[in-house]
């Protein structure tokens, strides 16, 4: 859809709507909306709605790069260590490497 | 699984819409019929008859004079629309023919289709091909049940089921065959991976896709998630057909596509026209729409209640804004159109499931989605069946050429709406094209390159 044809209130109701909906463990919805909005957010001239999706869109940007700073942390370590969880590593993994024949 | 795959089979492609330039006339001829009727009142002599035959009269003149310059508008039009299309077929063709290549799996022939009983296991030619018949016509069968299914719940109005069925069969794509895909395609690159991550991941994934899909999100992420979405329908066919098989569905699938869509009583073209009757479009999420234009910007508000309202009215509403081919072309056409691929598509597969949802659909469809060409998902899972097919051989030529016949149907398809406006089925043409290259790369141009190649010979 396009928000250039949306009107205001229907705007900041999406971009609420998109920042409770992130809680449910979705950061990429919290990424989605940050990008999505920004525009609105920050370049647009100053509406009523305005200031609220602004909050949403800050919000949602933080809580994505959180999770996301969380997710690439743990990758990291998962792919570090791997080998050195020993018997857990192996149980927690869904493709296990193999070698080459 | 099986089920889905079937499903989402069907093709149906309609390029665009037609009668945009009907619509257009007809309003320009409201105003100067306007215009007429109050000059008439203004002047009191015979305002009955006379009045009425020299309004029909002024109302016939404006067209043939407007007429030239809207063609080639259109046509001008048309030229960008297709290069907005040629990039989504182009990418969806590239993940495919990129996953053929890298990730064996779907090379592999061990699992076979429930649709499809005879696993061609003969060496005889013959029997091959009688495999291949009958397989392509079980396969037609559910395809043209599902059609018909689609059709008659579209026509009764259980839009309630329709969408719970799209939706289902969107998120069995997200999710089974996305979980799949993903595992695959560690397995190739030897990637470690962990649970974790991978519910992480998938939640992720699957939820927004349905969130884009079949709700509000932004348009070009909505796009992304069909394109996935299709080429991951094509590598499930291209994997779960026996390889005779795959290239008689294909045929008949194209076959079936221009009848489906052509024919005055095929089921593609009832459902579109019931949704013009409707003023509806056809599921979205079954479409691509490339949304060139936003020509309704100008009257968000007022434009929805009105569209409401005013069933069959569409058009008039956004006239006004631009010059008339931008908007009316691409509302009434685009819509048009792609309520017909939806709605053939929608029938056969269960891809994305719709905008129109549980609302009113026409509030939502005019002003949301944009104006575009749409092309049916199912077009975009056949074209990539066909040139993952041919790649999925090694041969880098035959592949190039697929992808070549593709996009020149592809265009020739879009000429041709230019020129008769109304919706066209895709797939004939670039299907056609694609067959003929590529037995001809491979039979013919092949051999001799080859041949040219080893005798050191250089044209």
């Amino acid at each position: 859809m396009d928000l250039s044809k949306v009107k205001n209130n229907e705007k900041l109701e999406l971009c609420s709507w998109y920042f409770r909906a992130g809680f449910f463990g979705l950061p990429i919805v919290w990424f989605v909306n940050a990008v999505w909005f920004f525009n609105e957010a920050f370049r647009k001239p100053v509406y009523e709605e305005q200031r609220a999706i602004k909050r949403y869109v800050i919000f949602s940007g933080i809580g994505a790069l959180i999770w996301s700073i969380v997710i690439g942390t743990w990758v990291y370590i998962f792919q570090s260590y791997r080998v050195a969880f020993g018997e857990f590593g192996d149980s927690i993994s869904f493709v296990i490497p193999t070698g080459v024949p | 699984m099986s089920h889905s795959d079937s499903d989402s089979v069907n093709e149906g492609t309609c390029l665009m819409d037609t009668l945009v330039n009907e619509a257009s006339y007809s309003r320009r001829t409201d105003y100067t019929g306007n215009a007429q009727e109050q000059r008439d009142k203004r002047r009191p002599e015979r305002p009955g008859e006379d009045g009425d035959t020299s309004r029909s009269s002024r109302r016939r003149e404006p067209n043939p004079r407007s007429q030239e310059p809207d063609e080639e508008e259109e046509l001008k039009y048309g030229a960008a629309h297709v290069i907005k299309l040629f990039v989504p077929v182009s990418l969806c063709l590239l993940v495919v023919v990129s996953t053929m290549n890298t990730v064996e799996f779907y090379k592999k022939k061990d699992l076979y289709l429930v649709y499809t009983p005879f696993h061609e296991n003969s060496h005889d030619p013959g029997v091959k091909i009688w495999n291949a018949l009958a397989n392509a016509a079980i396969l037609m069968g559910v395809i043209v049940l599902m059609t018909v299914i689609l059709i008659l719940l579209y026509k009764y109005r259980f839009y309630k089921t329709i969408h719970g069925w799209l939706i289902l069969s969107s998120l069995i794509l997200l999710s089974i065959f996305s979980y799949i895909y993903l595992l695959e395609v560690l397995r190739a690159y030897n990637i470690p991976f962990d649970y974790i991550t991978l519910g992480i991941v998938m939640w992720n994934f699957g939820t927004m896709g349905l969130i884009v899909i079949h709700w509000k999100g932004p348009l070009h992420l909505q796009q992304a998630y069909l394109i996935f979405i299709a080429a991951l329908m094509a590598l499930i066919f291209i994997k779960y057909l026996p390889e005779w098989t795959t290239w008689v569905v294909l045929g008949v699938i194209s076959i079936w596509d221009t009848f489906a869509v052509l024919t005055p009583k095929g089921p593609l073209r009832i459902l579109v026209e019931t949704a013009q009757e409707r003023n509806e479009q056809i599921f979205p999420a079954l479409i691509y729409s490339s949304t060139v234009i936003y020509s309704l910007m100008a009257t968000p508000t007022a434009g929805e209640e009105d569209r409401g309202d005013n069933q069959g009215t569409v058009e008039p509403a956004s006239p006004g804004t631009q010059a008339g081919f931008t908007s009316e072309w691409s509302e009434g056409i685009d819509s048009r159109v792609e309520s017909r691929r939806r709605m053939i598509q929608a029938h056969s597969e269960n891809r994305s499931a719709p905008s129109v949802s549980t609302e009113p659909p026409h509030v939502r469809i005019e002003d949301d989605e944009e104006r575009g060409v749409k092309l049916g998902l199912g077009d975009f899972i056949f074209y990539s069946v066909l040139v993952g097919k041919a790649s999925s051989y090694g041969d880098w030529n035959t592949t190039i050429a697929c992808f070549v016949a593709i996009l020149i149907g592809l265009s020739l398809t879009l000429l041709l709406l230019a020129i008769f406006k109304k919706a066209l089925p895709a797939l004939p043409i670039s299907i056609t094209f694609g067959l003929i290259f590529y037995f001809c790369t491979r039979e013919i141009v092949q051999p001799f390159s080859d041949m040219l190649n080893t005798s050191q010979i250089f044209i």
